[in-house]
């Protein structure tokens, strides 16, 4: 296996031959678009406010709107169509086992007969309604979180106040991921290095097992560390930071037409426009 | 002379019952440079996290600037004593070096405006004035230990306690970061306590040095503690390379008895002894030299 990868939420972490990638959601964040522009509070409530509207829809048609929606802001945001591909392909295996389960196993009128197993047309229907939801709530990620970079991001949910201790726990993931990586990357230099290889044996899965229960021991340590550190310089319990956000009209009128579009998919799936 | 930090009689063991410290008594006065030396295990770090009350000693006590370092008055203490820690991944803990200068000002209580006055003036005085918004990971090792030592800097502490500032540094970097530490002590007349291996950077780093293994060994001027030898065997510490190097020159009759332990020393050494004997200095092989020489270079071995 050449590439070894696991993943933390949107962020992967890929090894190739020698070199880590980093998990960077928001490497395009210094781009400039609308996306880039808008303010970042406005932005997180508006997209959400969109994900929930999109992952909630009914209809197929009406979803596929939410689809053509989420590309038409992504294609705003100019973040580069191949970046956000290699990220969804993970989302499409995890989906598109889902969409072949359902088409089987929904109870319905039959399309297809393999054997014993049957594909509905009510479980193709359902199925692809989830695929689709889920493909466009995942597309908005990346015109989200992925036009800042992410300590505005954390920056900014502490100012829409959400709980600190939430808001802690991502500043920290965010900047120990990198350590933890290179820290990663330096127990498998070490085991590649005399002669490890890594195989699908019991002794390679124990082997990795050891070498995650190190990590395990030395994040621990770094922990004690890292709050001394900030004992040292008079952390309580709830950091504060200081930003700059400046909410402007188009900020206000751009979360309004972006809440307005998720209201509106459900009213016109309500009121049966299709 | 004020003093800055006092410590008696302070003890410190483990949780688990490993004793790390016993008796240990120190006084630091105001603008004074202080080295903590000592071999591997030797309980500096722990010692050092007692100067401003994250570890309390199972004995003893500790005053810093005439208060006692209690658990009650952390808030006082970290205001005067600044730790930089080794490792600046574990300083440096907020998403951006801004983030992170301004984190101990904010919890100072001090306003925005003054906060960010003093992330400027920290910036400024260890040269990363376009940092602010870098994150800790895009920076290189020695970029990182400087922003850790503004980190702690923007407190404008009064007392600046280093754990190993010069370890695994690029020459360059090391030497930077001497420097830096020094203007420090020299311009802004703040108090220095440095734990380090680095026997080359102490007579830079140290007025005094304190040699500690679990208990204080030994404390004096570094041209004293370099010139005891059995002291250094038994605590795995080395003497610096300029120092060594004119151990060698007197094997070949160069005349002096105290010995420089930095470059800038021996070049005020050099420039007297020549001044001293008229225009040159004299060097020679008498019958001892070859004797003399290998004597020397097995002085300092301690694993024979």
């Amino acid at each position: 296996m050449k590439n070894f990868s696991f993943s933390a939420g949107f962020l992967f972490v890929k090894r190739k031959s020698a070199m880590i990638e980093y998990p960077e959601i928001d490497r395009y964040a210094s781009l400039d678009s609308p996306m880039h522009r808008f303010d970042p509070r406005a932005k997180i409530i508006a997209f959400l406010f969109l994900i929930f509207s999109v992952v909630l829809i009914p209809d197929l048609k009406i979803a596929f709107i939410g689809l053509f929606f989420a590309i038409f802001l992504l294609l705003l945001s100019r973040i580069p169509i191949s970046f956000v591909l290699s990220y969804m392909k993970w989302v499409a295996m995890f989906v598109l086992s889902f969409f072949v389960i359902l088409a089987f196993t929904f109870p319905g009128e039959e399309l297809a007969k393999f054997y014993f197993l049957s594909i509905t047309a009510e479980g193709v229907y359902t199925g692809s309604l989830i695929t689709i939801r889920a493909f466009s709530a995942i597309i908005l990620i990346f015109p989200m979180i992925g036009t800042m970079r992410f300590d505005t991001t954390i920056k900014a949910l502490d100012r829409l106040k959400v709980p600190n201790s939430l808001v802690q726990m991502l500043m920290f993931t965010y900047r120990y991921i990198f350590v933890f990586v290179d820290e990663f990357q330096r127990i498998w230099t070490a085991m590649e290095s005399r002669g490890f290889k890594l195989r699908t044996t019991l002794y390679a899965l124990r082997t990795i097992g050891k070498a995650m229960g190190m990590l395990f021991v030395r994040s621990y340590e770094r922990a004690e560390r890292v709050y001394q550190a900030m004992r040292s310089r008079g952390y309580t319990g709830n950091p504060k930071t200081l930003v700059e956000f400046e909410i402007h009209m188009k900020d206000y009128l751009l979360a309004v037409f972006i809440i307005g579009f998720a209201i509106s998919l459900h009213v016109i799936s309500f009121v049966g426009v299709f | 002379m004020r003093d800055a930090i006092i410590v008696r009689n302070l003890s410190y063991t483990y949780p688990d019952g490993t004793e790390a410290l016993e008796d240990v008594n120190m006084a630091v006065y105001e603008g004074e440079k202080i080295a903590i030396v000592g071999p591997n295990g030797a309980g500096k770090t722990t010692f050092l996290l007692h100067l401003n009350g994250i570890l309390h000693g199972t004995n003893g006590q500790v005053e810093v600037f005439g208060k006692s370092v209690d658990k009650g008055k952390r808030e006082e203490i970290i205001k005067e004593v600044g730790i930089v820690f080794q490792d600046p991944d574990d300083q440096l803990f907020m998403p951006t070096i801004f983030d992170d200068l301004a984190f101990g000002p904010i919890n100072l209580g001090l306003k925005e405006e003054e906060v960010r006055e003093r992330v400027e003036n920290a910036l400024l005085t260890l040269g990363l004035s376009d940092y602010e918004n870098r994150c800790p990971h895009h920076l290189s090792y020695g970029e990182k230990k400087k922003a850790a030592l503004a980190a702690v800097m923007s407190m404008e502490p009064k007392i600046l306690v280093l754990d190993e500032p010069t370890a695994n540094l690029d020459p360059r970097s090391r030497a930077e970061l001497i420097d830096i530490i020094k203007g420090l002590n020299e311009r802004e007349g703040i108090t220095i306590v440095t734990a380090t291996h680095d026997v080359n950077a102490v007579p830079e780093l140290a007025d005094r040095v304190y040699v500690l293994n679990k208990r204080i060994i030994a404390e004096g001027t570094s041209q004293k503690i370099f010139s005891d030898v059995e002291l250094l065997n038994e605590t795995n510490l080395e003497v610096p390379e300029v120092f060594k190097l004119f151990e060698v020159l007197q094997c070949f009759g160069y005349n002096c008895e105290e010995l420089p332990l930095s470059v800038d020393e021996a070049i005020e050494h050099l420039t007297r002894t020549v001044e001293n004997e008229g225009g040159h200095i004299h060097l020679h092989i008498h019958k001892h030299t070859h004797d003399e020489v290998k004597k020397l270079k097995t002085k300092y071995e301690h694993h024979k």
